[in-house]
């Protein structure tokens, strides 16, 4: 079968027998390929750093027949995470990254926009600043799945959220008003709103270089986590990982 | 139903959990011990009792050994002073085939993996941060592996241990000796030049 040639992002990789790798790859020909990388434990050669998590690569590989995994050919490094310093923060934003992209994207189903978004948060990723690029693709992740329920009135009544208080429950979808909260809800502030609103009309660029607290949108994350984790029916190791670090 | 003995079965199943051995080898394994005369197999079967039973970690570096402290920490003659970061026990054995290392070690037991959920909180670094403390060191090499998870462990310990008068170093990283740089890849290349020095 013919070689086939894409960008891609590195997600994961597993140990497979003795010296394989299975690698889950996100390309953009074809949305998340999971493929071998033969001999890529042991010989580093072929592969080098290029299969490192959250790498952006050119990759080459090809399918086999009747067999569910590719053959990874070869991996071409087009921008590598360890290019800046992996802070134990910065790990943990690729990582959330990485799960985020495994654990939402069906298989073979190619998706440019969420593409684009992946490279334009990495980018985000390669200074110091962590909570606004991660604010940024949980958000859109979010709802380039499908999975965003209307932030601007409540999912019960209906009636419009604006100026007044919203809460969520990670139980129940979308934002409630103060007459529908369910018990030990978590509300979300105006502020966050506003900030959604805003992140869906520029790009993650339009954010960068204003101090972002880890409280800034904190409210935002813990929302859109729970509705993710509703829709996966399980939990996402890096959110608590995220939830722990300081600052 | 097993086509096998049920004892024979046992030893099967228990050598295919060993890495690296298949149902094909674990067999093949199991009827060379049942071909063996009974001290050969006496003989394997307390060299696994006696492994579990007597080895146990250094108080003071982690590695794995019979005695405490271990060979390493108890020398007179190794640079007690300078402590050398590893990930694995079996990393010692890479180092000292340099015959160039006359400091001693600290065993992690493994990296910072978020993906895993293993944070900080979860490394072995309470015994070396006290050898720190205790001002007992004057240099920290860390030479976990130049991985996503092995520089974030390293930048980490970094942070963590840093005091005035120890200095806390990092294993250069780059081109293999004996290769070309032709066929280096981009960030290996850039980790190359980041590393270089003076001639
Ligand atoms: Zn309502
Ligand atoms: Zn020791």
């Amino acid at each position: 079968m013919a070689l086939k040639e894409s960008e891609a992002i590195v997600l994961r990789t597993y140990p497979l027998r003795e010296a394989d790798l299975l690698v889950t790859l996100f390309t953009r020909l074809e949305g998340k390929v999971r493929g071998v990388a033969r001999s890529a434990k042991k010989s580093k050669r072929r592969f080098g750093g290029a299969l490192e998590p959250l790498t952006y690569v050119r990759a080459f590989y090809e399918d086999r027949e009747r067999q569910e995994l590719a053959r990874l050919d070869s991996c071409e490094v087009l921008e590598s995470p360890l290019a800046a310093e992996v802070s134990y923060p910065r790990a943990v934003a690729l990582s959330h990254v990485a799960e985020l992209l495994d654990e939402l994207l069906p298989d073979r189903e190619p998706n440019d926009a969420v593409f684009r978004l992946v490279i334009s948060v990495l980018a985000g990723l390669r200074g110091s600043d962590l909570w606004m690029p991660v604010t940024y693709f949980d958000l859109w992740m979010t709802r380039l799945m499908g999975y965003l329920p209307e932030l601007s009135e409540c999912n019960v009544c209906g009636r419009a959220l604006n100026g007044s208080r919203a809460f969520f429950h990670a139980l129940a979808d979308g934002l409630m008003c103060a007459e529908d909260k369910r018990l030990a809800s978590s509300e979300m502030s105006s502020e966050s709103r506003k900030l959604a609103a805003r992140m869906f009309l520029a790009p993650v660029e339009g954010f960068a270089g204003t101090p972002w607290p880890k409280a800034q949108g904190a409210d935002l994350r813990k929302f859109l986590i729970q509705a993710l984790q509703r829709h996966i029916e399980k939990k996402l190791v890096t959110a608590v990982m995220l939830e722990r670090i300081s600052s | 139903m097993s086509r096998f003995a049920e004892p024979m079965a046992r030893l099967i199943e228990e050598l295919k959990k060993l890495p690296g051995i298949g149902s094909k080898t674990a067999q093949r394994l199991a009827f060379h011990i049942l071909r063996s005369n009974d001290d050969d197999a006496e003989a394997l079967a307390a060299a696994v009792r006696d492994v579990k039973a007597s080895l146990r970690l250094c108080s003071v570096c982690n590695n794995i050994t019979d005695v405490d402290p271990c060979a390493y920490c108890a020398s007179a003659t190794r640079n007690q002073r300078l402590v050398c970061v590893v990930e694995e026990p079996t990393n010692i054995a890479s180092i000292e085939k340099t015959k160039h290392f006359n400091g001693v070690y600290h065993v992690l037991h493994g990296l910072i993996s978020p993906l895993h959920g293993i944070g900080p909180e979860q490394l072995r670094i309470a015994n070396l941060a006290r050898r720190v403390e205790a001002g007992q060191l004057d240099e920290v090499i860390i030479a976990t592996n130049p991985t996503v998870e092995g520089e974030a462990t390293a930048t980490y310990l970094s942070g963590q241990l840093r005091r005035p008068g120890l200095k806390v170093t990092r294993i250069a990283m780059g081109i293999p000796v004996g290769s070309d740089i032709e066929y280096a890849d981009e960030i290996t290349m850039l980790k190359a030049m980041e590393g270089r020095r003076e001639l």
